[in-house]
């Protein structure tokens, strides 16, 4: 055997062998069809589910389901927070994260719990607080009473809420983002005499605007889908106070199945734009590092 | 052990990183696969360690075939430019790793690993080491608990992938030493690729140079340092001045000087470049026959060595020369001065179709 | 010129200081702080005897106990599941993989209530899903499980994918030339060092799984003691106006969630500290 090979050194071993980096193609094979049918089942099939019950009874139905006018003005209200909430949570998540990142200061640790806080606290419970600070027998429910000023049942409650179920979603994005980046350009730019409104839009912004992007499309797609804390404060009325979730919910519970679903399919194909934005914006950061 | 490759080739996609290796190393040896980033190097000590497959050819070790045998049945020691530590294992757990995954039969007793690990890292001196992990030690000792864990499964060969390379200069210089002393003292034969000429030069027995998938040069460090045999090893393995010219005759005509180069009688004139180590450029305050001026840029007066670069105004070239410390003494040169030079050893490669 | 000394010096600060730190706390506090403290306010009004009385009720017990019991097993599929997924996904190619990773974002972008819905008419006793089992899924515990490992999922997959995207492979080398099989790479090796991102992807989709609302209450069935969650029934303290009771409850289910937060902080503070710690000489 050993002279043979030292006779024909041009003869290739035709045994292949495993790489050691990876395991048998049997294994392999079987972990990859877990996966698929896991995800198909539990992820794309509820997906493929709500569009073929929202058109099951023709395009007809389905377009008067999601331009009749209690539909049309819960499409309106949720847009009308959306302009509400995302931009001052992005103010926010934009000056939080410059303050965590670029000073030090005591008490930090807490200050990021607080922020990190409504991840943590039921929907639910998000939209009772504000009951109990707003609501008819709440910490300044009589004084609001008097004025004839409404909160809860209204819209003030509905935005108080998303805005604080959504507070910690462009902060997170970019505080480890902006405390990786350092600040040495920032005070090279401070050097060189920039003040620092030019230093922010000039130096912070252009480095950060990927990820900013990031967290706000995140932050988007909660406010559009909120649904536990906004139908504890928003009391349900219709055509005033019912978001596009909570409209499906009416729909829902009135058995218009297929009117329900004619509108969680407009909601379906909003949370499909954003992923794809979101994996556009992953695909160009990568790209960019590269 | 023996180590034998024959033709061995390697594509990555389009990209053919190793064409036709052929190289036998003998037992006990010190080896040093030497090249740039890119010169294939790694891809063919990751090939004899069994990581990476090959396309075609042959690796016998002692006259066995191994190509069929996976990295874990090959017996190697390979060890990481990165460490490749086990982060969340103790150094003792890391060192113990390799006979701890033994089939049962073979596996040894407790006491016995025990004594095994101890053996080796009092062996890399880190035996008050064994409780910490990784994160605790620094570079130099990484890598020495990562050559106790090669070392743990008795390997029959040991391959180092740029061993030192993530080290800092000092820590180098310690770990280059202490490695050819354990070469001494266990004789294991030894494959390590690095990019730096010097390490190659000073540890190992025999040098393998490579360049864009193939083998430039296989020899010691002297062979190699003194008979380059191809314009890229001249390079690779130090500074070098170029002397551009025409060769007639067996001699390089270049600028205002010739030079006679031994071997090379062509009839035809051609063109040429001459090669001269920096230490083998004479320098000379006056004129002589067969100099040529040349203008004093710089001088480096750090250490044993004096550094001078130097400006020829007839070829417009510059030049680099070292001389002793006694020598730049006696010559009394300043930045400035004009002074005339000449190679006392010059280099010419003739390619072969011209040569007779 | 002298009396210019160490007391006038300040340590370079970028400007912005006092707009960041004044509007963050203001937001924070007005937004975060007194909501929340109103739980507080709320149930310090009850004696001791009241506040035990209403969240000891066996209504309230119940939905605990399946709270979290139904959180915990969907975390553990999702732990499992999960961990596979994010595995197949950075290791392995194959066809459609980047669309199978997309989806895997699909929980946190499509809106809870939608999700529940969805699930509810898949798994219902004549659903797409549901006809094909003898026993109700659907309005069962086992329904409230489905919707809570819907939303968890991604959780994991997502912190322990790019864990594995940059470990070394290098480790694993070493391990194979040390001759350890692929199976005692994985288990030595591979395994222990995902487990820090696992316990992370655990807490997160147990921590979202015991607030959820939206996808559950469809699922659910809503009966009290059998398939009332927490958060349900809270709400429907809600819409009785038993604002008090609401109050009592949702500071359990606060008090719950903060000490499980603190304990996985706790574990994974161990565990770092485990590999970092200095060692005195």
């Amino acid at each position: 055997m050993t002279e043979n090979v030292l006779e024909q050194p041009h003869t290739l071993p035709k045994v292949k062998i495993d790489s050691p980096t990876s395991e048998p193609k049997w294994i392999r094979r079987s972990l990859i069809t877990i996966s698929v049918l896991f995800l198909s089942l539990f992820l794309l099939l509820p997906l493929v589910m709500i569009f073929m019950t929202a058109f099951q009874k023709g395009v007809d139905v389905y377009l008067a389901s999601i331009t009749n006018s209690e539909a049309l003005s819960a499409i309106r209200l949720t847009f009308l927070v959306v302009l509400i909430v995302v931009p001052l949570n992005t103010l926010f998540g934009v000056l939080s994260a410059w303050l965590i990142s670029k000073y030090h200061f005591k008490g930090k640790n807490i200050l990021l719990t607080l922020i990190d806080l409504p991840f943590a606290v039921s929907p639910v419970i998000a939209g009772l607080i504000f009951v109990l600070l707003f609501g008819a027998q709440g910490l300044f429910g009589e004084w609001l009473l008097e004025r004839d000023i409404f909160i809860i049942f209204a819209l003030p409650g509905i935005i108080l809420a998303t805005l604080f179920v959504t507070v910690p979603f462009v902060a997170r994005e970019l505080i480890p983002l902006m405390q990786a980046q350092g600040q040495s350009e920032e005070e090279a730019s401070h050097s060189l005499g920039a003040n620092g409104f030019q230093t922010f839009m000039r130096i912070t912004l252009p480095k950060i605007k990927w990820g900013l992007l990031y967290g706000v499309i995140l932050c988007n797609a909660r406010v559009i889908g909120e649904f536990g804390a906004v139908s504890v404060v928003s009391g349900h009325i219709r055509g005033l106070t019912n978001t596009m979730p909570l409209h499906i919910e009416v729909l829902y519970n009135e058995y218009q199945f297929t009117a329900a679903f004619a509108v969680a399919s407009l909601m379906s194909l909003l949370a499909l734009a954003t992923i794809i934005a979101k994996n556009i914006i992953e695909w160009r950061t990568k790209e960019v590092s590269k | 052990m023996s180590i034998e490759l024959r033709e061995i080739d390697k594509h990555f996609g389009q990209y053919h990183a190793l064409q036709k290796i052929s190289l036998s190393i003998q037992p006990g040896e010190l080896v040093a696969l030497l090249g740039p980033s890119g010169s294939g190097k790694t891809s063919l000590l990751r090939i004899i360690a069994g990581l990476e497959t090959l396309d075609e050819g042959t690796i016998l070790f002692d006259q066995k075939e191994v190509v069929h045998l996976s990295a874990k049945e090959r017996n190697i020691g390979f060890v990481f430019q990165h460490y490749a530590l086990f982060n969340h294992m103790t150094v003792f757990d890391n060192v113990a790793y390799g006979l701890k995954v033994r089939p049962k039969k073979l596996r040894p007793s407790k006491k016995e690993i025990e004594d095994k690990v101890i053996e080796l890292l009092s062996l890399v001196k880190l035996e008050h080491f064994a409780k910490r992990y990784p994160s605790q030690l620094s570079g130099g000792q990484r890598q020495r608990v990562a050559l106790a864990r090669a070392l743990a499964v008795e390997p029959k060969v040991l391959l180092l992938d740029e061993p030192f390379g993530a080290l800092d200069a000092k820590v180098r210089k310690d770990l280059r030493r202490w490695l050819r002393k354990l070469h001494n003292d266990y004789h294991i034969t030894s494959i390590f690729v690095t990019h730096d000429q010097e390490e190659a030069l000073d540890v190992a027995d025999r040098i393998v140079i490579m360049n864009e998938g193939r083998i430039e040069q296989i020899g010691s460090p002297v062979e190699v340092y003194e008979n380059p045999a191809s314009p890229f090893v001249y390079d690779f393995l130090g500074n070098v001045n170029l002397f551009k010219g025409r060769l007639r005759k067996g001699e390089l005509i270049n600028g205002d000087f010739s030079f006679k180069v031994p071997g090379s009688n062509l009839d035809s004139e051609q063109e040429t470049v001459g090669y001269v180590r920096p230490h083998d450029v004479a320098i000379e305050k006056e004129v002589r026959p067969n100099t040529v001026k040349a203008t004093v840029l710089h001088i480096h007066p750090i250490g044993a060595t004096i550094h001078i670069e130097l400006h020829r105004p007839d070829t417009n070239d510059y030049l680099e020369a070292e001389i002793t410390k006694e020598f730049f003494t006696q010559l009394a040169i300043e930045k400035g001065d004009t002074v005339y030079i000449h190679p006392k050893q010059l280099k010419v490669f003739v390619p072969e179709d011209f040569s007779i | 010129m002298a009396s210019l000394t160490a007391k006038k010096q300040k340590a370079f600060r970028l400007p912005g200081f006092k707009l960041s730190f004044g509007f963050t706390i203001f937001y924070v506090s007005l937004l975060i702080l007194l909501p929340l403290s109103m739980i507080l306010l709320h149930s310090l009004q009850l004696t001791w005897g009241e506040f035990w009385t209403i969240i000891s009720d066996p209504r309230a017990v119940a939905s605990y106990k399946l709270t979290i019991g139904a959180s915990l097993v969907a975390a553990l599929i999702n732990v499992v599941f999960g961990t596979i997924i994010a595995w197949v996904l950075v290791r392995y190619t194959f066809p459609l993989k980047s669309l199978m990773d997309g989806l895997v974002d699909l929980p946190f972008a499509l809106p809870t209530a939608v999700a529940g819905i969805a699930l509810t008419a898949l798994y219902a006793p004549n659903g797409w899903i549901g006809q094909f089992f003898d026993f109700k899924i659907a309005f069962t515990p086992l329904g409230i499980m489905i919707a809570l490992t819907f939303i968890g999922l991604p959780f994991v997959v997502r912190t322990v994918q790019p864990v594995l995207e940059s470990f070394r492979i290098e480790e694993e080398e070493a391990s194979a030339s040390l001759g350890a099989n692929r199976m005692q790479t994985i288990r030595h090796v591979i395994f222990p060092t995902l487990i820090p991102a696992i316990l992370t992807g655990f807490t997160l989709a147990f921590a979202r799984a015991l607030g959820e609302y939206g996808s559950v209450v469809f699922i659910a069935g809503n009966m009290p003691m059998k398939t009332e969650i927490t958060p349900l029934f809270i709400m429907t303290k809600l819409e009785q106006y038993d604002y008090v009771g609401a109050t009592a409850i949702a500071s359990v289910m606060l008090i719950g969630s903060f000490f499980f937060l603190l304990t996985m902080n706790i574990i994974q503070w161990l565990i770092q500290r485990k590999y970092t710690k200095r060692v005195g000489a």
